[in-house]
């Protein structure tokens, strides 16, 4: 206690640890127990050790609205509502699409982050990184197909979600520019899905994206068109720069504006309140706002209960598909001086490649797509009509519906094998000795590569009786060429294998045909596959 | 009359002025500065930077009207036909990807989506733009005097006697006619 003779300055407090002041004055117990419950407190943002238990235990709480001091003073929940509409939080007619939609996103930061530290953006040792990840890293491969996995789930849940948002109308008035700031969540979803495509630099990854990146090209007018090319490409082929670019845009610009979109989004839909299935409000009148008593279901702690099991959840799922189902592709290293056959866009957008294949690309490719972001973004304000309920939307419906249709077919039209058909022999070769995938003849056991020569015509005597894979793929080889008779008359199928080094043979494929307009009169195509004894290629 | 000075809007004062004045400038600022990015974004790179000129003798021409000599470094295909030489670029003029030549259908055809080309690069259907880009070629004879030299249109290119080496300048494409 301060004495005259002290002259302690006023508003001082004379220093002393409150858990050491509480023991001296309440007992060691008592005053610990105490420290650790204004602990708790500060913790929780407004729970003591007993609002927690009431909470736990589903009791009345002791004070009321205690539950909500950590949405008005914490950061993390701040945001979150404290409470829902019960009919908002079930699984019709949202599916919980929007939630799900959020936990890919964080899903593809967190091991996106992981693949960040053993990758570098460098046309040289991206593939080389790869190959590490897949290989060398433990739970590499796990991470790199979670991740990629996760991304083409993100693009179709977000599509669905915008999909369900449409049909309940929930895009209406108040809350169009919540939907508009969605749809531009869905385009730089997009965008961060096909930035990350360049990133394992093999020939799928820089033929897909060259594809995609010449579009650009065909803005108009064309000075405009070139220079975006070039700004976003950084050369006038897809090379070093580009990936660096892509790159750049893919782990920092995009999910930035995604964050700021998302924090917008989200943002909207709290302050509307989550809409409520079209028939359980008065057509024109919205009550999502708000939520009376009996119909309220609080965040702490019942939905956050719910929402941490279903993290659990999709998580199982997740890597369920990833560990039995799911298998990322690596074809080989990107070659920039030569196109594979069947380049694949990825299937979300194959609908493009399907446009591009209608007619010119500066249409299909540019002012077609814009037309459509900018119609998307502005449905609402054009559809003002104020009736959410099915049954008044038939119009808007139909034609959603009728948009789904015509993306089904594009993205059929968009498949390799629509409307882009090479020579006979060339597919054949494909089918035999591809060079982005194992295809037949690598298949085989290095075994059943017995030396010699064999031919489509008598293959049956000519193949030793213990080499039966390779017994199957002359099968298929003459059964190729017999359909191609017809373009390829008096076709012969020839393999020559021959042991080129000590632990490698190799396959030498030659197909010949009579065509009168060669001065020889027949025409060939000849392949050669090395097969080294460990390859160790699996079929597929 | 205290509700008509409330509806009057009040004059300009030189505060808020010099607020507009403010705002005018960090405007212009901003808009310098973002050309500055894109300046700043934009490439360094050499005009058709896989090469300049490159050079094939004579001797290892294919013969006209047979099938195209590849030179993939230089994406390039040599081109022998009734009139003369071209060198046409091997980037399909539709999106980028690198088209092939097929022998039993005697054209160029493009694997990505199905464009096709005849053999001097003349378009013949598929979903491409324009027929077939050509580089500048030029014709020297064993002392490097020219001989011919493709004119600005990009025709093909007659060989004339004693003539050693075909010169193909990459850095200088000449767009193909517009195929509709």
């Amino acid at each position: 206690m301060a004495t005259e003779s002290q002259k302690v300055p006023p508003n001082l407090d004379v220093g002393e640890y409150p858990l050491l002041k509480r023991i001296r004055e309440k007992g060691l117990r008592r005053g610990l127990f105490e420290s650790i419950d204004e602990a708790i407190e500060r913790t929780t943002v407004g729970l003591n050790l007993a609002d927690l238990r009431a909470l736990l235990q589903d009791r009345a709480l002791s004070k009321p609205n205690v539950r909500l001091k950590p949405h008005a003073d914490a950061f993390w929940t701040h945001i979150r509502p404290t409470y829902f509409h019960t009919d908002a939080v079930g699984f019709y007619p949202t599916l919980r699409l929007g939630w799900l939609s959020t936990y890919l996103f964080v899903l593809e930061i967190i091991t996106g982050i992981f693949l960040m530290v053993f990758y570098t953006p460098s046309n040289v040792r991206a593939f080389p990184n790869m190959l590490n990840l897949l290989s060398n890293v433990p739970f590499g491969q796990f991470v790199r197909d979670l991740h990629r996995f996760g991304a083409e789930a993100m693009v179709a849940i977000v599509s669905l979600h915008m999909l369900r948002t449409f049909l309940t109308g929930s895009y209406k008035k108040p809350r169009q520019y919540t939907w508009a700031t969605g749809f531009l969540l869905f385009v730089v979803t997009l965008g961060l899905s096909y930035t990350g495509y360049l990133l394992p630099w093999d020939q799928l990854a820089l033929w897909a994206v060259t594809i995609g990146a010449s579009m650009l090209e065909a803005a108009p007018p064309p000075v405009v068109g070139n220079f975006v090319n070039v700004l976003v490409k950084g050369a006038p082929d897809l090379g070093a720069a580009g990936l660096l670019r892509f790159y750049l845009l893919h782990v920092f610009l995009f999910p930035t504006v995604l964050l700021a979109l998302l924090g917008i989004h989200y943002y909207k839909v709290v302050v509307h309140g989550h809409s409520l299935p079209p028939e359980k409000e008065e057509p024109g009148v919205d009550t999502a706002a708000r939520i009376p008593r009996e119909k309220r279901r609080y965040f702490l702690i019942d939905q956050l209960r719910t929402e941490m099991l279903w993290v659990v959840f999709v998580t199982l799922v997740m890597v369920a598909i990833v560990v039995w189902f799911y298998d990322a592709p690596l074809e080989p290293h990107a070659n920039p001086l030569s196109t594979p056959l069947h380049t694949v866009a990825p299937w979300y957008f194959l609908w493009i490649q399907g446009l591009l294949k209608l007619g010119d690309k500066t249409l299909m490719g540019v002012i077609l797509p814009t037309i459509l972001i900018g119609a998307f973004t502005l449905w609402p304000y054009f559809d003002v009509g104020p009736n959410r309920r099915y049954g008044a939307r038939r119009p808007a419906i139909t034609l959603s519906l009728l948009f789904v249709s015509a993306i089904f077919i594009l993205t059929w039209m968009g498949t390799p094998d629509f409307a882009v058909e090479t020579s006979p022999d060339q597919e054949i070769m494909f089918e035999m000795a591809p060079s982005t995938k194992v295809g037949l003849v690598r298949a085989i056991p290095y075994e059943d590569l017995v030396p010699g020569a064999y031919s489509t015509e008598d293959y049956e005597s000519t193949v030793p009786g213990d080499a039966p894979e390779l017994l199957a793929v002359m099968e298929e080889y003459a059964h190729l060429v017999e359909e191609a008779q017809e373009e390829l008359p008096n076709a012969v199928g020839f393999m020559v294998i021959d042991q080129m080094q000590a632990d490698l043979r190799g396959v030498t494929l030659r197909l010949v045909w009579d065509d009168p307009t060669q001065s020889s009169g027949q025409n060939s195509n000849v392949q050669l596959v090395p097969v080294h004894a460990d390859a160790g290629y699996k079929k597929e | 009359m205290a509700d008509a000075a409330a509806l009057e809007s009040p004059a300009l004062t030189r505060r808020e002025f010099l607020y507009y004045i403010w705002a005018a400038s960090t405007a212009l600022f901003l808009a310098g500065s973002g050309g500055a990015v894109l300046w700043f974004a934009f490439p360094r790179f050499r005009e058709g930077e896989f090469g300049g000129i490159f050079s094939v003798p004579v001797s290892s021409l294919p013969q006209p009207n047979s099938g195209p000599l590849e030179i993939p470094e230089v994406k390039l295909w040599l081109v022998n036909t009734d009139q003369g030489m071209l060198g046409i670029y091997k980037v399909c003029t539709h999106l980028g990807c690198l088209y092939k030549w097929v022998p039993p259908n005697s054209r160029f055809e493009c694997p990505c989506h199905g464009s096709k080309f005849e053999l001097d690069g003349t378009y013949i259907e598929g979903p491409a733009p324009r027929s077939l880009d050509r580089f500048e070629i030029s014709i020297v004879d064993a002392d490097g005097n020219m001989l011919a030299q493709s004119d600005e249109e990009g025709n093909p290119v007659e060989v004339p006697g004693g003539a050693a080496e075909i010169k193909v300048n990459t850095g200088q494409r000449i767009d193909g006619k517009p195929s509709s």
